[in-house]
């Protein structure tokens, strides 16, 4: 196990710089595909969280979380779920995606998820910018907890990874990883605190339970982090507990996935 | 680097692959060998042409030799740096030529000063002039063949692979990369394998011939004998009837399948897994 993390960990410090470069022009020839370029990388998301808020926030009446008014609420953590969830779905076709390359020169293969992660790590800028731009107009400005955010960034890209690594090489192994993933990502948002607390009230028989298990969501700990660090407050190093489980199975995905590419990592070509 | 003699040497390697089953009903999957029992030993230096009839396995070997894929059995040793020459791969159309210098680069695993370092040649080479801040969609195929290839022979490896590259683009690249490759043999001293169906090309570059024929070593030797040899088999072939013709080909595909009892799911995943 450890000889396949060092094999992983080192192939993919030693290409930082490739990993760097593919992201960066797969974003920029992302930008030259359509006509208005940047402008999507902002409005895509832009119009999803509208849509969200009309529903939930107008149609539904939605009452602000707290004293926080709900788009504010929701920006911040959907923003969290904008930058998981393409790294995610992404990441999974990330091999398979490359074939061309992989079948025609010799390739660190690891490298690729971490590709996918970096280019949506620099999309994930443009919906930060969003986001902020909306605090700033109900009146959120930065304060030293908002620093908070770069350690959940990190904790998001971390997660991510892990998932990512796994998932790309399942999905070389069975085609079908790809589409299970599709659906059960649009699932797990709902089971994440991106459009609600994920909180079951006391009314609810059994909230204690439940309660416990939304807590067990990975995501849980990375969204709601967002969002004590803008609004509440609050540092990481106030769930000790949470934050321990993060990294342990934030770990052990990441274990996994080394594993299971170190494994895999000359038969590729023959599976495709 | 070592100092063997020799850049490679292959002892009865084969490289099998899984064939999807014609009929659902049949119990067993069917194998197939794409390359069998192949023994052969390439010098430094050497300029190698590899023959072959479509489907013979050739490009198999092609990535078999740049350590893209594994063999199945026998043994494989390979002194010093190998790459595949692959002149389209890693291009981006949407990206401007000078763009793509770098992307392509850094897929094959250049730093940043390297990238720079070779962009001068590359413009050059690949005689790009005003088209170079243009998207490479607009480019030419021959203009396109020139950059790819002239980035990837940035690589510089001791063994070159060039797997039916030059097959693309218009005479006058074919010739201008031969040029180059020729360079790179007389001064630089490379070994160099070389994949074509152009008779002429391959005789007029290569020192040894190799002939791979239903995933077998047919021949091997004297470039000229070879290729006589191999133009003989390849009209003979054409000169047959249609019906004989087929009946050879299927006889030899045959040869190469091996049926195999059923095996559960766990196992086929163990065999996946390599274990």
């Amino acid at each position: 196990m450890f000889t396949s993390i060092k094999y992983v960990w080192k192939e993919n410090t030693e290409n930082l710089y490739r990993i760097y470069c593919i992201a960066k022009y797969e974003l920029l020839a992302d930008m030259r595909d359509s006509k208005f370029g940047i402008f999507w990388n902002f409005a895509s998301p832009a119009i999803q969280v509208l849509t969200y808020w009309l529903v939930f926030g107008i149609a539904w009446g939605r009452k602000p979380v707290g004293n926080i008014p709900y788009l504010a609420w929701l920006v911040a953590g959907y923003s969290a779920w904008w930058f998981v969830k393409p790294c995610i779905e992404r990441g999974c076709n990330s091999i398979f995606s490359k074939t061309n390359v992989i079948t025609k020169m010799k390739f660190p293969v690891s490298v690729l998820p971490a590709t996918i992660c970096v280019k949506e790590f620099f999309n994930h800028c443009f919906m930060l910018a969003i986001a902020f731009v909306t605090l700033f107009l109900y009146g959120y400005f930065p304060d030293a907890y908002w620093l908070g955010l770069i350690y959940y960034v990190v904790c998001a890209f971390a997660f991510s990874e892990a998932v990512a690594l796994i998932l790309s090489v399942l999905n070389m192994l069975w085609r079908d990883v790809k589409k299970l993933v599709t659906s059960l990502m649009r699932m797990l948002m709902y089971f994440s605190p991106v459009i609600w607390e994920c909180h079951f009230s006391d009314s609810v028989p059994h909230h204690g339970i439940l309660n416990f298990i939304m807590k067990l969501n990975p995501l849980y700990y990375v969204i709601n982090g967002y969002r004590e660090a803008i609004f509440y407050e609050k540092g990481f190093w106030e769930h000790p507990a949470l934050t321990l489980y993060f990294w342990a199975v934030t770990l052990v995905l990441f274990a996994v996935g080394c594993v299971l590419m170190y494994k895999f990592r000359r038969k590729f070509i023959d599976l495709i | 680097m070592s100092n063997t003699e020799y850049a490679v040497e292959l002892e009865h390697i084969s490289k099998i692959y899984k064939l999807k089953k014609k009929d659902a009903g049949s119990s067993g999957a069917e194998r197939f060998y794409a390359l069998r029992d192949i023994s052969l030993k390439i010098k430094k230096g050497d300029v190698v042409g590899i023959l072959g009839t479509n489907g013979s396995g050739k490009s198999t070997l092609a990535q078999i030799l740049a350590g893209i894929s594994e063999i199945d059995e026998g043994n494989i040793a390979i002194h010093g740096e190998q790459a595949l020459i692959s002149i389209n791969t890693g291009l981006n159309n949407q990206l401007t030529g000078l763009e793509n210098i770098s992307v392509k680069g850094a897929l094959l695993g250049f730093n940043k000063r390297k990238i720079q370092e070779i962009t001068d040649g590359v413009i050059e080479f690949a005689e790009l002039g005003d088209f170079l801040y243009q998207p490479v969609k607009t480019y030419s195929s021959g203009m396109k063949s020139r950059l790819g290839f002239s980035i990837s022979l940035a690589l510089d490896p001791d063994i070159l692979i060039v797997d039916e590259a030059l097959s693309v683009g218009d005479k006058g690249f074919a010739k201008k990369c031969l040029k180059r490759m020729q360079q790179l043999r007389d001064e630089r001293d490379k070994t160099i394998l070389f994949i074509s169906h152009s008779l002429p090309q391959v005789r007029g570059f290569c020192k040894t011939g190799l002939w791979i024929d239903g995933g077998r070593l047919k021949e091997m030797g004297e470039i000229d004998a070879v290729c006589d040899h191999y133009s003989d088999y390849v009209e003979e072939l054409n000169d047959l009837p249609k019906k004989e013709k087929k009946k050879l080909l299927d006889e030899k595909l045959k040869e190469r399948i091996i049926i195999e009892e059923k095996r559960s799911f766990w196992s086929r995943l163990r065999r996946k897994a390599g274990l």
